[in-house]
């Protein structure tokens, strides 16, 4: 281990390693209350070149490398697969490298985050149009790629953030270093655009959840901030499920071009004004859900055009319009002008002593969340008996359901299913059952979810091994995956584990 | 070997952290919030998860399901945090009172730190060694202040104000730092507060307040003098306590009732609440003004600010000081910058203390001010050190000045 640690501090030099135990355990975790893995070793690199010594070494040693962003994966995925390995982190490397405002492309390091971007994007009246992931505020923009991120605003308008990407310099497990796109052909001289010379191979590593190569250099389509804007939330009739999906399901029918559209269900209402965190929502007689809408425009003709369509559409449904202000509980109205959408998910994380949620986010088309959604209650109803365990040592029941319905592009929505439950330890006591029973629980209902045809994005350890354990994928896609794997990374150095590859179940 | 006593009775807060490392990276320009952790951002490119609070909540996870254990190693790395507060702000914030996040109900990181320094002090990890002094000359009985001063030239300056009395209702705790190091402010405070016709009365047995030891988690050293004080100022027949001094404030407001399980037999102010109480009244003669405003901007202690909400009061009494303009930095109020001073940081670790205040520096003269101030003696004390690091380009650019400096100034 020595060795090695020497032969990384001649990349890096010292300042930019550690092996500290305490560094490692700080690197342990991501956002979930169960997996944990200690890396040996911590690395902050400054470019691609040094990164591309540190695989071509951990090649030589056959150690595992993991990328880690800001470190907020939901499912393990930032930090290694048991006790080893090399831990990434990529925040070193948060640099805006150029901004063109002609061709409204902007390249950063992929250590940035969406947070850091924007600010600096707003003052040229820009914006990243996809605001990258709901924790966008402070995830990297490198993770959003590996990941396809939505959920972070604008991804009904501008669809998940991996469609504005029009470069990328990546650095391949072995170590070499490309770049896509427009930049594959060496004359040319800035990135403009990402299809064409060949394949789109930028889209390899688009989602590939950091198993293809560790992205160095991002470059994104940049847009116009619009003028006007206009936000609004009604709440639901009875039935909200299926009246929230006909609602979706006709904006887009309507080719309206809606920034964001939110369903929030009736759960999340009750328990949220229940706990007394919303407020804003007190005053509803009847805990329904909510849903919203965000719209923008060039002029405020075209606004009042869009908003007049929209609420025609939600009215026709029978949603009732609950006021312009934030205290009205115009959730839409902070969600956009006061960037809530990085900081809605906040809501749902410690309602009680060490209560988070054991979830996944998944995409599926409109009009099969509503099934979805009931087939969760359904589980949870199931599993009573387990959930109870729980409830007996944390004194309160985990609930399974789903986070707010996020309208995404094309005829689709971002679920986000699971359950929240309890942390093991409990009043300076470690309940071991716990931590199983969260686990086998939370397979337990991604499996039955996966089974309902859904698309995962965000996979990490968890996901990405549970839909190779279930048997989800097909053969032919698995088999292509693992050979591109095999071809590119043949000692598996590169986020080890993930996809189940070697089959150590 | 501790067993993490305190630490495990913080362990709702210690597991409700979700790992969303906003307290590392967060920024969201529409509600002001510039980044958020001070020491963090100091460390610049070595900044290391273990720097700011998710990476130390993990640790600490780590450290209760007893995966690692407490050590010396580990107090140099948790002494590294000036417990501003910055990551409880970004941790419960909405800046929206109609909306409100959970961990509101569990996460108070300043009393996780705490919690964690007590247990490392118990199993004998801590103090640091700088820190060992200091707590060593406050319980000394010819000192009875961190600073290693004999106990009688806090006190010296009083010869210039005979007309401060023993006893009476409206006293003023002096403190260390500003008696012994920033006497000529000590001094301004006391002509305005005599112009305006106040009586004050003030102890000459006052012993320190015990902050610093509180911050590094040594609260048996406290016990005594706490006792001590609140005995001595009873005495005396004190209805209103005030301090200039923002470590002071918290220690006698929030600490003290704390740590005896009872409230205090007086109240306790910090000087500007007695200053706006002035302006109010008209109490302070300010001379005529002329010319352009002088365009100041004020730096919120963390000690007064995030720890005590005391927010607007300071910003009233600049907003009341004639050919005065009150100016914001981008970070202000709960979002505000450290200074880099609090949590035994200065002592310990000076230079990364200075390096936090070098950044709130420049971030003044980005506000487009003439004059920076504030209302806390350590955090004078520590940007005047890092001011005079920054030479003259920073120098001929904005002033330093305690707010009760720049009151005096004008009258």
């Amino acid at each position: 281990m020595s060795d090695l640690f020497n032969k990384l501090e001649k990349i890096v030099s010292d300042k930019y390693i550690s092996n500290d135990i305490y560094v490692r355990h700080a690197y342990s975790r991501n956002v979930d209350i169960v997996l944990q893995g200690v890396p040996d070793i911590v690395i902050r690199p400054k470019d691609a070149q040094e990164i591309s010594e540190i695989l071509k070494v951990a090649n030589e040693e056959n150690i595992t490398v993991i990328p880690r962003g800001a470190g907020i994966c939901e499912f393990g995925g930032s930090k290694p697969i048991g006790d080893n390995g090399i831990v990434l982190d990529m925040k070193r490397m948060d640099n805006i490298l150029n901004l063109d405002e002609e061709n409204l492309i902007v390249t950063v390091e992929a250590g940035i985050s969406w947070g850091k971007l924007n600010e600096y994007l707003c003052h040229f009246g820009l914006y990243t149009g996809s605001m990258g992931p709901g924790s966008g505020m402070s995830a990297s923009i490198g993770g959003g790629i590996s990941h396809h991120s939505v959920g972070g605003g604008g991804c009904a308008k501008y669809g998940a953030c991996t469609n504005q990407l029009t470069s990328l310099e990546v650095v391949l497990p072995t170590g070499e270093i490309i770049e896509t796109g427009s930049q594959a052909n060496k004359y040319s001289k800035f990135p403009f655009n990402r299809f064409g010379n060949g394949p789109d191979l930028a889209g390899l590593f688009c989602g590939d959840n950091g198993i293809y190569g560790v992205k160095t250099k991002i470059s994104l389509q940049v847009f116009p901030k619009p003028e006007y804007a206009e936000y609004k939330t009604f709440q639901l009739p009875r039935r909200e499920r299926e009246v929230s999906a006909k609602i979706l399901n006709e904006i887009r029918h309507r080719g309206i071009d809606v920034y964001d559209a939110m369903y929030i269900m009736d759960l999340l209402v009750r328990l949220t004004t229940q706990e007394r965190l919303m407020p804003m929502w007190n005053q509803l007689k009847k805990k329904r859900g909510v849903i919203f809408y965000t719209i923008e425009a060039n002029t405020e003709v075209e606004l009042d055009e869009k908003v007049k369509l929209l609420d025609k559409i939600m009215l026709d449904n029978k949603t009732e319009y609950l006021g312009s202000e934030i205290s009205d509980g115009n959730i839409a109205k902070w969600h956009y002008t006061e960037q809530g959408h990085w900081q809605f998910y906040h809501n749902l994380w410690g309602i009680f002593p060490s209560m988070q949620p054991l979830t996944a986010e998944c995409f599926c088309p409109i009009k099969t969340y509503p099934k979805i959604m009931n087939d969760i209650d359904q589980w949870d109803m199931e599993h009573d008996e387990e959930m109870r365990k729980i409830f007996d040592v944390a004194g309160s029941r985990p609930i399974a359901g789903s986070g707010p319905i996020v309208l995404i592009d094309g005829n689709n929505v971002e679920i986000t299913c699971g359950f929240t439950s309890f942390s093991s330890y409990v009043d300076g006591k470690i309940h071991e059952f716990i931590d199983n029973l969260n686990l086998s629980l939370w397979k337990s209902l991604l499996e039955r979810v996966t089974k309902q045809g859904v698309q995962w994005y965000m996979m990490g350890e968890f996901m990405s091994r549970l839909m190779v354990d279930i048997g989800a994928y097909s053969e032919e896609f698995y088999t292509l995956m693992k050979s591109i794997k095999k071809t590119i990374d043949p000692n598996m150095i590169l986020s080890r584990g993930k996809f189940n590859f070697w089959g150590d179940k | 070997m501790s067993n993490l006593k305190h630490l495990k009775e913080e362990w709702k807060a210690v597991f409700s952290c979700m790992g969303c490392g906003d307290c590392g990276y967060a920024i969201r320009p529409a509600v002001g919030r510039y980044l958020t952790c001070p020491v963090k951002e100091a460390k610049g490119e070595e900044g290391f998860e273990i720097y700011f609070s998710r990476g130390r909540m993990n640790i600490l996870k780590s450290l209760l399901e007893g995966k690692i254990p407490l050590s010396k190693e580990l107090a140099k790395w948790v002494y590294q945090c000036s417990e501003c507060g910055n990551c409880t702000e970004v941790c419960h914030m909405t800046h929206n009172e109609n909306i409100i996040l959970p961990t509101c109900n569990w996460i108070d990181h300043v009393k996780v730190w705490d919690a964690l320094r007590k247990d490392l002090i118990e199993a004998g990890f801590a103090p640091l060694d700088r820190h060992e002094n200091l707590v060593d000359y406050m319980n000394d009985d010819q000192m009875k202040n961190p600073y290693g001063e004999e106990k009688v030239k806090k006190f010296e300056w009083t010869g210039e104000f005979p007309w401060i009395k023993d006893r009476g209702e409206f006293v003023f705790f002096s403190g260390c730092t500003m008696p012994l190091r920033q006497v000529d402010t000590l001094k301004n405070m006391m002509k305005i507060l005599q112009v305006a016709g106040k009586d004050i009365a003030m102890s000459k047995d006052e012993w320190c307040c015990g902050s610093i030891a509180l911050r590094i988690g040594d609260e048996k050293s406290v016990l005594d003098l706490l006792k001590h004080n609140v005995e001595e100022f009873r005495k005396m027949g004190t209805k209103t306590l005030f301090t200039a001094c923002a470590g002071c404030y918290r220690t006698w407001k929030k600490d003290y009732p704390e740590l005896l399980g009872e409230a205090l037999p007086f109240e306790v102010k910090h000087i500007t609440e007695i200053l706006i109480d002035m302006l109010n009244d008209n109490e302070i003669p300010f001379k005529a003004e002329e010319g352009e405003k002088l365009k100041v901007t004020y730096h919120d202690p963390c000690h007064l600010g995030r720890h005590m909400d005391l927010y607007e009061i300071p910003r009233e009494v600049i907003a009341q000081i004639p050919g005065v303009e009150l100016v914001e930095m981008k970070r202000n109020r709960k979002n505000a910058w450290c200074c880099g001073a609090g949590g035994g940081v200065k002592s310990q670790f000076p230079d990364l203390a200075k390096d936090i205040s070098k950044e709130r520096i420049r971030e003044a003269i980005e506000s487009g001010a003439d004059i920076l101030t504030t209302s806390c003696p350590f955090c004078t004390g520590n940007m005047n050190d890092a001011y005079k690091e920054m030479g003259p380009e920073v120098q001929e650019r904005i002033k330093l000045i305690d707010i009760i400096d720049l009151i005096a100034s004008k009258i």
